[in-house]
């Protein structure tokens, strides 16, 4: 008897059993130990034994649980306030919220990062300076959709302004450099016409 | 008893004065002492970056999140300046510079070159170059020793002296002076503009990569096409401390092709624009906004529009156009 108990849990182990033998197990304290055995052969056979090994974790748990004071009343917290109680899991839920919103704004706003194109450089987006043969105007305009986002009627015309100065801020900016290099010369040219 | 601790050892001295002055204001002795410093460093900065032989990553970076990255070379080669900078995202925009000739290749524009002894980037060009011009317009702290891109730096503090600018923290490399970080602080002291270097390299030889220009190839140099300015009966009644009128002339804007009289005034950090144009009708648009660093800010002024661009805080801006005197009547259309 005890031997077809052993071969039915083995065939169950491997699979081969139409019927589970969960139940068995548990309440047949021989038919677990083989269990246990069997599975710890398997792992030895496989070389897959841990390096250490605890033989009986579940006695000592069971040491540990009974050893365990029995709490006959709980304390009353915060939480068994009724009404505190039923907010701080909101606080909680609504703290969850907010991370995986701001999550997903942060990868909206990285998306939007990622794709839109490059505003103006800060060294060499300005435009060209009058160059031979080239005509003004064929560049783009600075995008300022950060600041002013509402298209009005004179809202194109106003952006093509504020972009014409401030790509004209860049090319004098590099314009300078040029002139400061040359200010010997130019200084008292430029002081005498001013007079 | 001061002269003695004066040439004793700089370390001893502030010892002593800590142990004597305690309680009492910062002397000017120790406030000059510490500028002339600081001065020192820039002046050791300017010098390494026309005479060293290095490469230089680094990454400038916007409170938006943006950011580009740049390398930076330059070499004495034959005792003639080359400097290249690259921009490393993107269509990709070069600067080269030898001596005074710097090229540009950028996309959609052919490459032309311009008279220069600084390629204007990232990192305003005087500060290199001249950093005793800065003294008018800005005062120069010494803040102490910490660890940026893996080396030891040296941190100074470069604060307008009116408190009409923005300010910046500047760290440069102990050894080299060479530069390691810049941020540009607006007056909350958050950051607007921030240069983080992430690799620097000082080399004994010049980078192979100068070896493959060829100076006589460059671009032909180009002269803007400016004239030269006619009306010059605007001033200015008031201007920043240690900002002065660097330029002027009259030229057409680049997308509107509207004429325009032009200003630029500069204190050596930050360049600004003042751009005077007569109104069409009368919608002129007094207003401001603030594009990164950048304001913008236009105001009517009888039949003018005056106009201010440049990295200047907005408040300084509207006191700038608000000091202009038409002191007449301009006749260009």
């Amino acid at each position: 008897m005890t031997d077809k108990k052993f071969e039915d849990l083995s065939a169950w182990m491997d699979g081969e059993s139409s019927t589970g033998m969960i139940g068995e197990t548990c309440n047949d304290k021989e038919l677990s130990a083989k269990w246990r055995n069997y599975h710890l052969i398997r792992d030895g056979m496989r070389k897959e034994l841990p390096a250490q090994l605890n033989f009986d974790i579940s006695a000592s748990v069971a040491r540990a649980i009974e050893n365990e004071p029995a709490i006959l009343a709980p304390k009353k917290g915060l939480r068994d306030i009724p009404v505190i109680g039923s907010v701080v899991p909101l606080i909680r839920h609504s703290g969850q919220f907010a991370i995986a919103a701001s999550v997903a704004a942060a990868m909206i706003i990285g998306v939007q990062q990622l794709n839109q194109p490059k505003p103006d450089q800060p060294f060499s987006s300005a435009p060209a300076l009058q160059l031979p043969g080239m005509q003004a105007g064929g560049l783009s305009p600075v995008s300022l959709e950060q600041t002013r986002s509402l298209p009005r009627t004179d809202g194109i015309e106003q952006k093509r302004r504020i972009s014409a100065y401030l790509n004209d801020h860049q090319r004098q900016m590099r314009l300078k450099a040029q002139k400061v290099e040359r200010t010997g010369e130019n200084k008292t040219d430029e002081e005498a016409n001013q007079k | 008893m001061r002269k003695p601790i004066k040439n004793s050892m700089s370390c001893l001295r502030a010892l002593m004065i800590l142990l004597l002055v305690v309680g009492q204001p910062v002397s000017a002795q120790q406030q000059d002492g510490a500028e002339r410093v600081a001065k020192a460093w820039l002046e050791k900065m300017a010098w390494s970056l026309r005479n060293l032989n290095y490469q230089i990553s680094f990454v400038l970076l916007y409170p938006n999140g943006d950011f580009e990255p740049y390398t930076w070379r330059h070499a004495l080669v034959a005792d003639q300046e080359m400097e290249h900078l690259s921009m490393l995202n993107g269509p990709g925009r070069e600067v080269v510079r030898v001596a005074d000739k710097v090229s540009y290749f950028e996309p959609n524009v052919p490459p032309y070159s311009l008279q220069s002894e600084v390629i204007n980037g990232p990192i305003p060009a005087e500060l290199f170059r001249q950093p005793a011009n800065l003294a008018k317009g800005y005062d120069f702290v010494m803040v102490g020793t910490s660890r940026v891109s893996g080396r030891l730096a040296q941190q100074l503090r470069i604060v307008s002296k009116d408190k009409s600018r923005y300010s910046y923290n500047l760290w440069l490399d102990k050894q080299t002076a060479l530069i390691l970080r810049l941020d540009m602080l607006n007056m909350q002291g958050e950051p607007l503009e921030q240069v983080q270097v992430t690799s620097m390299n000082v080399t004994a030889q010049p980078d192979e990569y100068f070896s493959r220009i060829e100076a006589e190839k460059m671009p032909q140099r180009i002269a803007p096409a400016d004239r030269p300015s006619q009306n010059a009966d605007w001033q200015f009644g008031w201007l920043p401390a240690g900002m002065m009128e660097v330029r002027r002339s009259t030229h057409r804007l680049p997308l509107t092709g509207q004429w325009v009289d032009y200003m630029m005034l500069s204190d050596g950090m930050v360049d600004v624009s003042v751009y005077l144009q007569k109104l069409d009708s009368d919608l002129a648009e007094n207003g401001w906004l603030q594009q990164g660093a950048n304001t913008l800010l236009s105001l009517q002024n009888g039949q003018m529009e005056i106009t201010v661009v440049g990295k200047v805080p907005p408040q300084t801006a509207s006191s700038i156009a608000k000091s202009i005197s038409l002191s007449g009547r301009t006749s260009r259309d």
